[in-house]
Order: structure tokens, then C-alpha cells, then sequence
């Protein structure tokens, strides 16, 4: 499995500039979702104004997760994109015999990699403005730092776990067509 | 006393047929296709477009699988092998050069060579010196880290040759290997194939329409509408 590895994280290298906006996406919901969860304190006690201030919270924790959730739609967009246009390689690879599990999980080092490393650049960007903001009081709350590094954990699992998920199925589909289709499509 | 060997074929291929379905009937692919190849030998498979050669490569390389009949691969019979076994059996077995070469655009030429081994629990470094040999050995020392777009038709196939090579197999299938090729690029090719081949004893099998590459086979079978045509009579002397 370490030899699917390095040939995903060869590839992966190779096909960089193809997974920059991906990361930029899930970066950008990672960034919100820590955002907002660090300043849920502040958020609760505004949206007190307005009568339900738990209410506010959750609704604005969901649209936050949402964000997460588009950014690794774009991860699943891009690697059904990608594995669209390595059909052939996925042929030439199960021509040559190499198992249909190594060929899976060398395909899945690409999306993976993107939002595991998208969410974390995004999370800690969330992370430190959130921390510098209320330092520098433009933001009327507290940060406790359990709170950052718990939405900062939940920003990078849920993206990267969403990412395996939604990529392993076009990934399975495509290792499982005969190579001759493969080769001839 | 004298012992006489007796060696399985490299290829084996008894009464073979592939129908396809097309609309409410069939399409006779291959008729009753029964030849073989001995090990060390370069046949060619020549006919007009149509007429099986590349339906027969598939089948011998267990990229499809025929309707009846029976195929052996050095002596093992393919038939009821599963996806898994036959993909195990061409590993280690077999090499494959196609039409377009099939390079994959974002490794270089040596890291190309080296794929069908990029998965194996093998020794890194003796991989990359056997494919820089094999790469040498076609001709390509000098592209060694190109990628194939920067590379012309007859390098890339001198690259999937390499590559076909680089497992050390009884068989290499080629499938219209020149058809992409200017005629002397194509000569070219097929005189490295031909040469590589004969030195590492090499059992080939190669489509074609082109008279040139069936001129460095050891024996050109024709085929037509699906079938093997007899072959020509022998001139009388």
C-alpha cells in the first residue's frame, strides 16, 4: 500500500495546479467554520437581541459547516473531473496488472491530500484571526483556546473524512470498468 | 541417451471464437482462431482493419475474454481465471505496447519505463537501473527525464517498449505498434522491438497492416473477416 502512496503523492505533486482552487474552497470553509465557532459566544449574545439566542448559534454553526460541505463538494467535483481524465492511466495501470486496491488508493491520495491540506491552511488562518481580532478588540468576545482548537480539529476531520467519502466511489467505479473500455474511451 | 524437451508454447490458442451483439444478431469477431506461438518467436498478425487482429490481441492479454475456445499463456490455461488472477498473469507474464503508446503525460520518460513495477515491494533503485538500461537500450538515454509531451511519436513508443519490458515478461503483445508512425520512424521501432526482443528472448505477438513490420517477423499469420486465412502454398521449385 506504501508504493500506492507514493505514486498518489508522486501524482498528486505532478497535477498540483489543478487542485489549487479545491483547496482554496475548503480552505475557505474551514476558515469560517473555526471563525465561527471561537466566536459563538459573541454570536449567541448578539443573536440574544433577537429573542433566541441558541437558536441564532446553531443556525449560524450549520451555514458554517455548509460552507465546509461546498468546499468538499468542489474536492468530489474535482477528483470525478480527475479521475474523468486519468481513465486512460487507470487503464494502462490495471493492464499492466497492478491491483485494483492500489490503483483506488493511489487515486485517493489526490482529493484527500487537497482538502486535508486546504482545511488545515483555512482552520488555522480561522484560528489566528479569530485569536488576533479579539487581542486586538475588533471582535466583542472571548476566545477561549479549547473552543479554537476544537473547531479547528472538527474544520479539518469533517473535511478531510467528507473528502475520502465522496471520492472513493468514482474512484471504485473507475478501477472496476474493464481496461479495454479504459484504454479505448 | 537423448532427452527430448518438450516446452509449452509461449501462446496457445485453441478454436477460439468472440461474438458481439449487435442489434438483434451477432458479430462473428473471430471464427474458430487456433494458431501457436513458440517461445522466442515474433509473429505478426496482419490484416486489413476489421479483420480480429486487435479483438485477438485483447483476448490473448485477458483484456476481454472469448466467447469458446481455450487460450494458454506459457502454459497455463486462462479460462475461469478470474479478473484478479488474469490481472496477476499479465504482470508477470505479459507486456503491452499499444497504438498510442498510453504513456502517462505527467511522469517522465524513466519514471514511465518503471510503472508496472511503481507498485511492487521491490528495490527502488534496482528498478530505476534497469530502466535506465532499458532505456539506453532504445535509444532514449538521452530523454531519460522528459515527459512525453516533449517527446516525438517514435520516442514515446521506444519509451513503451522499455516499459513493456521493464517486468521481464514471456509475452509482449503490440498492437498496431507503428500505426501512429511516419514509415521510417515505424521502421525504426519495429527494428528495437525486434532486436530487444530477440536478445532478452522475448516471445512477441504484433497486429499490423504494415508490410514493413511483418518483414522483421519470424511468421506472419492473415487474417480476414475473423478468420486465420490459409496460408499462401508454398512456391514450387
Amino acid at each position: 500500500m506504501s508504493a500506492a502512496l507514493r505514486y498518489g503523492l508522486l501524482s498528486a505533486g505532478r497535477r498540483r495546479r489543478a487542485l489549487v482552487l479545491p483547496g482554496l474552497t475548503v480552505a475557505a470553509g474551514a476558515f469560517l467554520l473555526v471563525l465561527v465557532v471561537a466566536l459563538m459566544p459573541a454570536v449567541r449574545r448578539a443573536g440574544a437581541a433577537f429573542g433566541d439566542a441558541a437558536a441564532v448559534g446553531r443556525a449560524t454553526l450549520v451555514i458554517s459547516a455548509i460552507v465546509v460541505l461546498l468546499g468538499v463538494l468542489e474536492v468530489a467535483i474535482t477528483a470525478t473531473r480527475s479521475i474523468v481524465q486519468r481513465v486512460r492511466e487507470i487503464g494502462v495501470l490495471c493492464t499492466f496488472g497492478v491491483p485494483p486496491r492500489s490503483v483506488v488508493c493511489a487515486l485517493l491520495v489526490e482529493p484527500v491530500l487537497t482538502a486535508a491540506l486546504g482545511a488545515l491552511a483555512g482552520a488555522s488562518a480561522g484560528a489566528v484571526v479569530a485569536v488576533a481580532g479579539t487581542g486586538a478588540g475588533l471582535i466583542d468576545a472571548s476566545v477561549a483556546a479549547g473552543t479554537v482548537a476544537a473547531g479547528w480539529g472538527a474544520a479539518v476531520a469533517l473535511s478531510t473524512v467528507a473528502a475520502l467519502a465522496v471520492s472513493a466511489a468514482p474512484a471504485w467505479r473507475a478501477v472496476r470498468r474493464p481496461p479495454l473500455a479504459s484504454l479505448t474511451s | 541417451m537423448t532427452q527430448t524437451a518438450t516446452r509449452a508454447p509461449a501462446v496457445a490458442v485453441q478454436s477460439v471464437w468472440k461474438l458481439f451483439p449487435a442489434g438483434d444478431g451477432v458479430v462473428h469477431a473471430l471464427v474458430d482462431i487456433g494458431f501457436t506461438v513458440d517461445s522466442g518467436e515474433f509473429l505478426a498478425l496482419m490484416g486489413p482493419s476489421g479483420s480480429g487482429k486487435s479483438t485477438l490481441l485483447h483476448l490473448l492479454g485477458g483484456l476481454d475474454r472469448p466467447t469458446k475456445g481455450e487460450i494458454h499463456l506459457a502454459g497455463q490455461p486462462t479460462t475461469g481465471l478470474t479478473e484478479s488472477q488474469f490481472s496477476a498473469l499479465r504482470h508477470s507474464t505479459i507486456g503491452f505496447i499499444f497504438q498510442s503508446y498510453n504513456l502517462i503525460p505527467f511522469l517522465s520518460a524513466v519514471e514511465n519505463v518503471e510503472l508496472p513495477l511503481m507498485f511492487e515491494p521491490v528495490d527502488r533503485a534496482s528498478v530505476r537501473r534497469r530502466a535506465t538500461e532499458l532505456l539506453e537500450l532504445v535509444g532514449l538515454g538521452h530523454r531519460m527525464h522528459h515527459r512525453p509531451s516533449r517527446m516525438s511519436g517514435g520516442e514515446q513508443q521506444r519509451t513503451a517498449i522499455a516499459r513493456a519490458l521493464i517486468g521481464a515478461p514471456q509475452v509482449v503483445l503490440a498492437d498496431e505498434p507503428t500505426a501512429n508512425l511516419d514509415h521510417r520512424t515505424g521502421e525504426s521501432v519495429i527494428g528495437v522491438l525486434e532486436d530487444l526482443c530477440r536478445q532478452l528472448g522475448v516471445t512477441v505477438v504484433a497486429s499490423t497492416h504494415d508490410a514493413a513490420v511483418a518483414a522483421h517477423a519470424t511468421r506472419v499469420l492473415r487474417m480476414t473477416d475473423g478468420r486465420i486465412a490459409p496460408a499462401d502454398p508454398p512456391v514450387s521449385q
